[in-house]
């Protein structure tokens, strides 16, 4: 198989756009940080994004298919390690989501998407049937809950909610019956006030949604930070405001602008025309992929590679429209803009796994 | 790299393409309604969400101009500010409130229990920010700062400081908590000494600090003032009147001392005294406040008749040695009779009227000018008008129009009577005798100037001519005489020639409507005789005697050490026993000296003086510190009952307040 390892036949409008993302990304980290703490975290992101083209070339390299066999195996190291986190990990701002590994604290919940990916691809490919049937729904639903339940009780539901897209795409892409979509919407139908009243959700996180629905009922609370996000975004206009200029940015209006907010924070300093060129760039990426797994040999690599868009369409959708006020203020990050090691790491193990489908597409 | 175990077939693509269109729509959905999201607010809504910003980026601070300093001529400080620090907090961002409170108290000794009370309050009702004490100390301000706590913060204010205490305090005045001028110069002339604030815009970050400051109008610092006042004429006249006012048991008095060629006074004192420093206390009445030499005037009685004589002197054949028959002592007038000397003095000089003052000569000489033209030189000599001090609250006296005058009141206003002044217009018309005839303006403000530069006054009054040259020189020489062998007596100088009147005039008693046993004893003159270089009246009101008995006394201190102070060249050889041979002699004299008071009832001008004097502001509603502001500030006196919000008062709003008379508050809960 190695011969289908052609540096050439590599995917390399995918790789351009994401290094140009991270670029601009690492760009707005320091125009957000220069003044800060974080005034050293610009450059942690240039290694960061070195240190993620190598773990994507060394996801490019082993054969997914030798990944998808070893899929039971991985998953227990996933559901393991989570559990380690659940005991021994390290308490930051009342949740415990980091390992810590010598400086650098290692977030498991986002390598456990790649997991998830790799679970979905296995067990939807082992499916016989031309369409999924109620007891596979089940146990795929189940076998993704609980690694779900476990970062939920971390407690991180944004990270949690981004296995679902994963799931959801794969179950959609093999073809469901209409009433088992009917079924799971009832579901949540149910589900939801059940949840809501049974305190399965904190207090913050309720917060979140109340003043999603009305920000204006605590400006100075919880309503907070997305006011100041619609006003920073606002603020921007047509042509931003230039690189350290945004007052909203360097006046620390915004919070978080070079990890969750960082979108923000972009939007005010390069206007609606930088925000467009952005999102350009997220659009092109999605159909690089989408295309692989178009041109993917098997069922495993569609899967693969549909998994990891819809995992990153979601973080896109969310990120995005929580800086604007259309979502809740969920706590995840935009992919390749945000600060942050264990993300970027993620996203490029994924991207990798993108560019492992592709250079063996040709069945021989 | 090893094999794959298993291939894994391609799903039906026909079937996976419809899938994945229909879900490519939702995401479509979705994504359009975030762009679309995107585009409202940059695109369409920019402008809103940028005045968001800049309106919680943005602050203007207002850059607070200097207060401008008082000076006395000679450059002494009498009123200057200085920057110190207030304290306050933002409760909604205090750690702990009981410790806040356990921190604050001690050092800016305040209550701990109260100070607890007011971060309580202030958090129930989520403000955002409490003064905890304003104005303190530098070593308090020095213990919080050596803390280093951010909640505790400070904002810097400027404090008044009076130098001298409570010298000259009726002329400076005071402030209020805002450094607002409530009293004195500090108010009339608020606007000068207050200069203009300026205005920076700040750029701050989410914590309030700012980061970026721009000014958008430079402050304008507000003028220092040398008052023409002199301090150590000040301190001689304050401390003299207030030895007189004891020693006597007046209820209150005044004095002017004033340069008769320029108009500059040099001291104006009014007794009670007050400390300008501290703020006006619910339990004072505010009479310690009033400005008796500019707002309180009274019936000036006898010093009167030398605005008779001068008139006179310029519209009658009268000189001042023309006799005067000053008949048996008895003058019989339409229904009045005046009793004068048990057996009368017979034939008098005119300048012999003015000796003893007599007050039958005075009423015949009033006569001879007329109505009419009395009328005018009461006028020329300022009477009827303000002196235009910078003051607030300043009175003009009553001088009616011919039409209101009764049949008696030619003859009551030739001795004083049926007019009013006060000590400061009475400066005023002594200086035109002193300085050869002029009516010149009295000034308080000596120069202007804006740090260091000089300011051009614009209000620049020119004198006016109110008596011939010679008229003057002849009412000195009478006044001369009367201080050598009339009714002045006591007024007489070590060193120095002098000349005046005395004056006593009944106190009219508002609620008997008549005329009490006590006196506004008076005495106006100047020194030296020839070139005169200071004017000064004295005015004790309540006094049990006459003028010449006690305001002469004070005369003769106050302008002693006036003189000494200016260097006034001697124009006589001291001789201490012949002098104290002829006061002994001029002794009975003085006990004359005394205007017949009601000439007829109801003739007194206090009694329906209804045009004059302070009105009654409204004070219903108010909190007792407002009416205490405000009552000092226009310089009224009041009567406290009660406690909570003002709720009756007498007299009236809008009515006037007569002088003597107090404002009666009832406050109520």
């Amino acid at each position: 198989m190695s011969r289908h390892l052609s540096f050439r036949d590599f995917d390399w409008p995918l790789i351009t756009v994401s290094v140009l993302l991270c670029s601009l990304g690492i760009l707005q980290i320091f125009s957000a940080t220069h003044e800060t703490v974080w005034r050293d975290a610009w450059w942690k992101q240039i290694l960061w994004l070195a240190l993620g083209l190598l773990v994507m070339w060394v996801a490019t390299s082993v054969d997914y298919h030798a990944l998808i066999h070893h899929v039971p195996l991985l998953y227990l190291a996933a559901v393991a390690t989570l559990l380690a986190v659940f005991f021994f990990g390290k308490l930051v701002f009342g949740s415990r989501r980091w390992i810590p590994i010598g400086s650098f604290h290692f977030q498991a919940s986002e390598f456990v998407k790649l997991v998830i990916i790799l679970l979905v691809a296995r067990y939807l490919t082992d499916v016989k049937g031309e369409i999924l049937e109620g007891w596979d729904l089940v146990k795929l639903s189940g076998l993704v809950g609980v690694p779900m339940i476990l970062v939920m009780l971390q407690p991180d539901l944004g990270t949690a909610l981004t296995y679902l897209p994963i799931l959801g795409a794969g179950c959609f892409l093999t073809g469901l019956r209409w009433r088992y979509l009917a079924a799971v919407g009832v579901l949540l139908a149910v589900l939801l006030p059940v949840g809501w009243y049974s305190n399965a959700l904190w207090d913050y996180q309720k917060g979140r949604v109340e003043s999603f629905l009305n920000p204006d009922s605590d400006p100075r609370g919880r309503g907070y930070q997305a006011i100041q996000s619609k006003i920073a975004v606002g603020a921007g206009g047509m042509w931003g405001k230039g690189v350290t200029r945004g007052t909203q940015t360097q006046l620390r209006f915004l919070p978080v602008p070079h990890t969750d907010f960082i979108f923000s924070a972009f939007a005010e300093e390069h206007g609606f025309a930088g925000v467009v060129f952005v999102l350009i760039l997220y659009f092109v990426l999605l159909m690089q992929i989408i295309q692989n797994a178009q041109t993917a040999a098997d069922r495993a690599g569609v899967y693969l590679c549909m998994g990891v868009a819809a995992l990153l369409l979601f973080h896109i959708l969310v990120n995005v429209g929580m800086v604007v006020g259309r979502m809740p203020v969920v706590g995840i990050p935009l992919p390749l803009l945000s600060y942050g090691g264990s993300n970027l790491l993620s996203t490029f193990l994924m991207l990798g796994l993108v560019n492992n489908v592709r250079l063996r597409r040709f069945v021989n | 790299m090893e094999r794959p175990t298993r291939v894994y077939p391609i799903p039906a693509r026909a079937e996976a393409i419809r899938r994945m269109t229909w879900l490519a729509l939702v995401l479509l959905v979705w994504a359009g309604i975030i762009f679309a999201r995107i585009v409202k607010l940059q695109v369409i809504s920019h402008e809103k969400y940028a005045a968001l910003a800049a309106r919680q980026q943005r602050r203007l601070v207002t850059l607070p101009a200097p207060r401008g300093s008082l000076w006395d001529r000679n450059g002494q400080p009498l009123a200057m500010s200085a920057p110190v620090d207030s304290v306050f907090v933002n409760p909604l961002r205090l750690p702990d409130i009981q410790i806040a409170a356990d921190i604050l108290a001690p050092i800016l000794s305040l209550d701990r229990a109260e100070t607890f009370e007011k971060l309580q309050n202030a958090l129930d009702n989520e403000r955002g920010f409490l003064w905890i004490k304003r104005k303190i100390s530098r070593t308090e301000s020095e213990r919080l700062r050596s803390l280093r706590l951010e909640w505790i913060e400070f904002q810097t204010e400027s404090q008044r400081y009076y130098p001298k205490g409570s010298l000259a305090a009726h002329v400076l005045g005071a402030v209020d908590h805002e450094e607002k001028g409530n009293a004195g110069i500090e108010m009339a002339l608020e606007k000068d000494l207050h200069g203009r604030a300026g205005i920076a815009r700040l750029l701050t970050d989410v914590q309030r600090r700012g980061i970026e400051s721009e000014t958008s109008s430079e402050p304008v610092a507000g003028q220092d003032l040398t008052l023409t006042i002199d301090e150590r004429i000040q301190f001689a006249a304050e401390r003299d009147l207030k030895d007189a006012v004891e020693a006597h048991r007046c209820t209150s008095g005044s004095v002017v001392v004033m340069d008769p060629q320029t108009g500059e006074v040099l001291a104006l004192a009014s007794y009670p005294a007050f400390d300008p420093s501290k703020p006006p206390e619910p339990w004072m009445d505010g009479t310690e406040r009033f400005n008796h030499a500019v707002s309180v005037p009274f019936e000036p009685g006898s010093v009167f008749k030398v605005i008779t004589l001068a008139a006179a002197l310029e519209t009658t054949a009268l000189t001042p040695e023309t006799p005067i028959n000053c008949g048996g002592g008895i003058l019989r007038l339409p229904g009045r009779v005046i009793h004068e000397a048990k057996n009368g003095y017979g034939s008098l000089t005119m300048s012999q009227v003015l000796e003893k003052s007599s007050n039958i000569g005075a009423i015949q000489i009033g006569m001879k000018v007329g109505r009419e033209n009395l009328l005018e030189y009461v006028k020329r000599f300022g009477f009827g008008t303000q002196s235009g001090l910078p003051l607030p609250a300043e009175s003009g006296g009553v001088v009616r129009p011919i039409k209101r005058w009764g049949t008696t009141s030619l003859a009551s206003i030739a001795m004083g009577h049926e007019v009013s002044a006060t000590t400061v217009q009475l400066a005023q018309a002594v200086s035109v005798v002193a300085n050869g005839g002029l009516l010149i303006k009295p000034r308080l403000v000596l120069r202007r100037a804006r740090g260091g530069k000089p300011v051009a006054d614009r209000s620049a009054n020119p004198p006016k001519r109110a008596l011939k040259a010679e008229t003057a020189i002849a009412m000195r020489r009478m006044m001369e005489r009367v201080v050598l062998h009339g009714t002045g007596s006591k007024a007489r100088l070590d060193g120095w020639t002098s000349g005046g009147k005395t004056g006593s005039a009944q106190i009219f008693d508002l609620a008997s409507k008549r005329y009490t046993h006590k006196y506004n004893a008076s005495f106006m003159g100047f020194a030296p005789v020839t070139n005169p270089a200071i004017a000064v009246v004295v005015t004790l009101n309540g006094a049990a005697e006459f003028g010449g008995k006690l305001a002469a006394p004070v005369f003769r201190s106050v302008a002693m050490e006036a003189l000494r102070v200016l260097d006034t060249p001697k124009d006589l050889p001291e001789q201490p026993e012949g002098e104290a041979k002829e006061s002994i002699e001029a002794e009975e004299n003085i006990e004359d000296d005394l205007a017949i008071a009601g000439l007829g009832a109801g003739a007194s001008v206090l009694e329906d003086g209804v045009e004059d004097g302070p009105r009654v502001p409204n004070f219903r509603g108010k909190s007792m510190r407002a009416v205490v502001e405000e009552a000092a500030a226009l310089g009224l006196p009041v009567l406290f009952d009660g406690s909570g919000t003002a709720r009756v008062q007498a007299p009236v709003p809008g009515s006037v307040l007569r002088p003597g008379e107090r404002i009666r508050v009832e406050f109520k809960r």
